[in-house]
């Protein structure tokens, strides 16, 4: 036991070593959080109607009440070339007056662009309060003919929505939970190559193998120092985590995301066998591949299998059966606690026992391959 | 396609005032026993809300999630048991209910804003989604709290119901308003109606704020929901961050007195009309024809042959002067009906009773007040500061009298004793106070809110010169109100936006509101936003 301690302590200080490849791990954890929230901030205010849309309407003469209506709606005329007009045309039909004393339809057209993300929101609007003006005149119309409104509205729709304002939030949680999983994997990778590939290409594995430890004291100490590189990461995403998302106006679109104690408490507690199967794949991978290099590529490649599941999960794309694997079983319990439904215990569990599983195979299979000089010489 | 007329409607649902509650609704329940029809026609006028749900809500249990008519999201509902009468601790307890809508984000936890409803009588809940819709931007941050006032809504509610019977025909001119109290009282025996006026009702309120555990509320009161605000804020000043007024009664003043404000919103109506080039240009004589028609009926009512406004069954309409007046009084409270009046003012003058029927249509559900408890109220704290000199006043109006004569018929089988003499002292607070009143509100006018004002130090007075009653749901006044529980702070509220004109063009016939483009009316159409508004803003 004490020989694996030193064994951990000499990996952190070789780590520690080099400062740079290791950070560079690290530096996932820290900016994902803060590149997110950033683009969350630019995309909301983009995406939210403004309170005063300004859009070019046609004709207001002939339609002054509407004008005016709208107008009360954050609805305005703006100025032609002014910076806040929006690509939006009302025109109001010349016959407007005559067809409406008519009783007719009294033509209206919107032109706009409906592919233009930017402007969905304001179009839609506008669609809203021009039925709002529409259907309080058809009302007015019929109480004018003595007849009540609620006739014409047979069906009464009640939603009853079951949704949280933080399960609302749902989609951006996932993505948030999917960056945390994927910086447990991102975090501890330089380190992982390093102390395997690294260590080989510096000739100084041979030389540690002739100090008087077993192959699986190697093996479990880099491992740990492996491992405790995942959750370190973890950690920090975590933390930074907690106070940006704070900044975000998630109120404007209607839900709040929060990252709670509990949840975080939840997630390191989680993290735990996901980091140690973390570490178990990349130093398997490492120790397979040739070169720094070689390991380098490789594990781009193999870690797109956890990734995908997890993205899976994330965005609710995933099979049933997704729940029961590693990773995204992980990623699903998580989800369904932030949005405050019951965990299904039993699928955390198979999924951590297989993560479990898979680290421990991953970690015999390394110590046996160790007992080769093919492996240790990179032959 | 109705719906989102149905919406706006009920967003003033939650306006109704003291008196009167400003808004047509369009349930319309044929449950409303004549007491009903009667003081409603006076006192209560109660118009209608929208909102008011056919069945009565079971009572929910405590704490627990549900939903309410007209909001999909999954809200906090429960109800704290309190006694019915303060001196009895241990005598009959009664449920005060409340619907906590929770805050999108949370900013504080400690806070949250209380929406208070009008009447006396109308159910803060059954409002939700208009005060939902009102205070949208408020709710991204803080709950919003409704709190069923005891004897309204589900808690304890204080309603008559004498049956079904047909509104159209009865005929309000005739009916021994003591018999039709004395009835609507026997409905009652299970509980003390003496207890039901404000001063327990703002500790019913303190209750629910303490049991919720929050530190401190904004306060939104509407119509007489603001008299229930200026008693909570003599009562309570420590618990409240800011008040918002809306549509004031201050407490020097009975609500009695609104008669004069009736008057007033008629008179506006007539000058707006006569001011806007299309409608003086349709409707000359329209104060004319209004007072032609009004004494035809007051030579006795018309009746007539109709289809029946929901059924469309062939019925009979007994049109009096009450129901004339009543109708066309609670058109004043929704700037989008008021634009029918002239039309159906000039139509009844020529005869065609129709326009005249719909608007009717949308009084005759008193569901929207309870009146057992609007009686509790105004018996205890507004009839006895009637003075002989307003009495004098209320007899040159036709329905400042009749108002007043159903309610003392109404009082004299309550028996509710008076409250104290400082009940109608003006409030003196320094706590952030905004206070919003409509120009062209038919129920309670702007110098009602300067009276208000009497000894409040910390407080802003805006008049919106567009709005009628509940400027706060046909105004960028919402969008104060949220500013307002931001900063803590009427200092920076700037009321400019209040003068935007969002003035509704009248109809001019049964179709439109646009004068057909003849060159007389081209000329007339662009010289519309030059007309003078029928009042300058003033603050």
């Amino acid at each position: 036991m004490n020989k694996i301690i030193a064994m951990v302590r000499k990996e952190l200080i070789d780590a520690a070593r080099d400062k740079r490849s290791v950070m560079a791990g690290l530096y996932y954890a820290i900016g994902t959080p803060l590149i997110m929230c950033g683009l969350f901030m630019v995309l909301i205010g983009q995406l939210t109607s403004p309170d005063d849309l300004k859009i070019s309407i046609t004709n207001p003469d002939k339609a002054p009440d509407l004008v005016r209506f709208l107008s009360n709606k954050g609805i305005t005329q703006g100025e032609a070339g002014a910076k806040d007009l929006k690509a939006i045309e009302l025109i109001i039909s010349p016959d407007y007056a005559k067809q409406m004393n008519q009783g007719k339809g009294a033509e209206i057209t919107i032109v706009a662009d409906n592919s233009e993300e930017k402007l969905q929101n304001s179009i839609r609007r506008l669609e809203k309060q021009l039925q709002a003006y529409s259907a309080e005149m058809g009302s007015l119309r019929l109480i004018a003919r003595g007849i009540d409104p609620r006739v014409v509205q047979p069906l009464k729709v009640n939603v009853h929505d079951q949704a949280t304002t933080d399960s609302k939030g749902g989609m951006i949680l996932g993505i948030a939970i999917f960056t945390m999983i994927y910086s447990v994997f991102i975090s501890g990778m330089n380190l992982a190559i390093d102390t395997s590939a690294g260590e080989r290409e510096r000739n100084s594995l041979a030389l540690l193998l002739s100090h008087p430890l077993t192959t699986r004291q190697l093996v479990l100490s880099k491992i740990i120092a492996v491992g405790l590189f995942a959750l370190l990461g973890l950690v920090l995403i975590l933390l930074v985590s907690k106070v940006a998302y704070t900044f975000v106006p998630w109120q404007e679109l209607g839900f709040s995301v929060s990252i709670t104690s509990e949840f975080m408490a939840l997630m390191l507690l989680v993290g735990i066998p996901v980091a140690l199967m973390a570490a178990c794949l990349q130093l398997f991978v490492s120790f397979m591949a040739k070169t720094f290099k070689e390991a380098q590529s490789y594990l781009t490649m193999v870690l797109f299998v956890p990734l995908a599941l997890s993205m899976a999960a994330s965005y609710n794309i995933a099979p049933d059966v997704l729940q029961w694997l590693p990773v995204s079983g992980q990623q699903q319990a998580l989800m369904d606690f932030i949005k405050g439904k019951d965990m299904n215990m039993l699928q955390l569990l198979v999924s951590t026992l297989g993560t479990l599983a898979i680290a421990v195979i991953l970690a015999l299979g390394m110590e046996k391959s160790l007992k080769s000089e093919k492996v240790i010489f990179g032959l | 396609m109705i719906d989102s007329m149905i919406h706006r409607k009920s967003h003033n649902a939650g306006a109704c005032v003291a008196i009167k509650c400003s808004n047509t609704g369009w349930h319309k329940r044929i449950s409303t026993s004549k007491i009903i029809s009667l003081s409603t026609l006076m006192l209560a006028m109660a118009s209608a809300t929208v909102w008011a749900s056919d069945k009565p809500t079971p009572p929910t249990p405590p704490t627990n999630t549900c939903y309410v008519d007209g909001v999909s999201d999954r809200l906090n509902c429960g109800f704290v048991t309190v006694p019915e009468n303060p001196n009895k601790p241990d005598g009959k307890q009664i449920q005060v209910h409340y619907v906590v809508l929770p805050a999108v984000k949370n900013a504080n936890h400690e806070e949250a804003l209380l929406a208070i409803a009008g009447g006396p009588g109308q159910s803060a809940i059954d409002n939700a989604a208009s005060f939902n819709t009102m205070l949208n931007k408020v709710r991204q941050q803080r709950d919003i709290l409704l709190i069923d006032q005891r004897g309204t809504g589900r808690s304890n509610l204080l309603n008559c119901d004498a049956g079904p019977q047909s509104l159209l025909a009865f005929n309000d001119d005739n009916v021994d308003s003591l018999a039709e109290a004395q009835k609507c009282r026997d409905q009652l025996t299970g509980s003390d109606v003496t207890q039901y006026g404000s001063l327990n009702a703002v500790k019913d309120f303190e209750a629910v704020r303490a049991h919720l555990g929050y530190k401190k509320l904004h306060l939104y009161g509407i119509s007489y929901g603001t008299r229930m605000a200026q008693l909570y804020m003599r009562l309570y000043p420590e618990h409240l961050a800011t008040v918002t007024l809306d549509g004031i009664v201050p407490m020097q003043q009975s609500v009695l007195e609104i008669g004069s404000a009736i008057e007033r919103g008629f008179d506006l109506l007539f000058k707006d009309c006569q001011e806007t080039a299309a409608c003086h240009a349709e409707f000359p004589e329209l104060k004319a024809e209004f007072d032609q028609v009004v004494a035809r009926l007051t030579e006795g009512p018309i009746t007539e042959q109709v289809h029946d406004p929901v059924t469309g069954e062939k019925t009979l309409l007994t049109l009096t002067r009450a129901k004339f007046y009543g109708a066309i009084r609670m058109a004043l409270y929704q700037t989008n009906v008021r634009a029918l009046v002239p039309h159906a003012i000039h139509q009844a003058a020529k005869g065609n009773y129709q326009p005249l029927l719909g608007l009717y249509a949308l009084t005759t559900d008193g569901a929207g007040m309870a009146m057992g408890m609007h009686a509790s109220v105004v018996c205890g704290e507004d009839i006895h500061r009637i003075t002989p000199a307003m009495r004098e006043q209320a007899k040159t109006s036709y329905v400042g009298k009749t108002m007043l004569d159903s309610l003392e018929a109404s009082c004299s089988v309550w028996k509710v004793p008076p409250v104290d003499a400082n009940f109608s002292e003006p409030i003196k607070s320094a706590i952030p106070t905004l206070l919003l009143s409509g120009e062209i509100d038919p129920a309670t006018p702007p110098s009602w809110g300067e009276l208000a004002m009497e000894k409040l130090t910390n407080a802003k007075h805006l008049v919106a010169p567009y709005a009628t009653h509940g400027v706060a749901y046909q105004s960028c006044a919402n969008n104060l109100i949220a500013e307002l529980v931001r900063t803590g702070s009427v200092k920076d509220l700037d009321g400019e936006c209040l003068k935007k004109d969002v003035r509704r063009s009248f109809y001019l016939n049964a179709s439109s509101v646009e004068p057909l483009a003849t060159e007389d009316a081209t000329q007339s159409s662009k010289d519309k936003p030059k007309d003078k508004p029928s009042t300058g803003a003033k603050e």
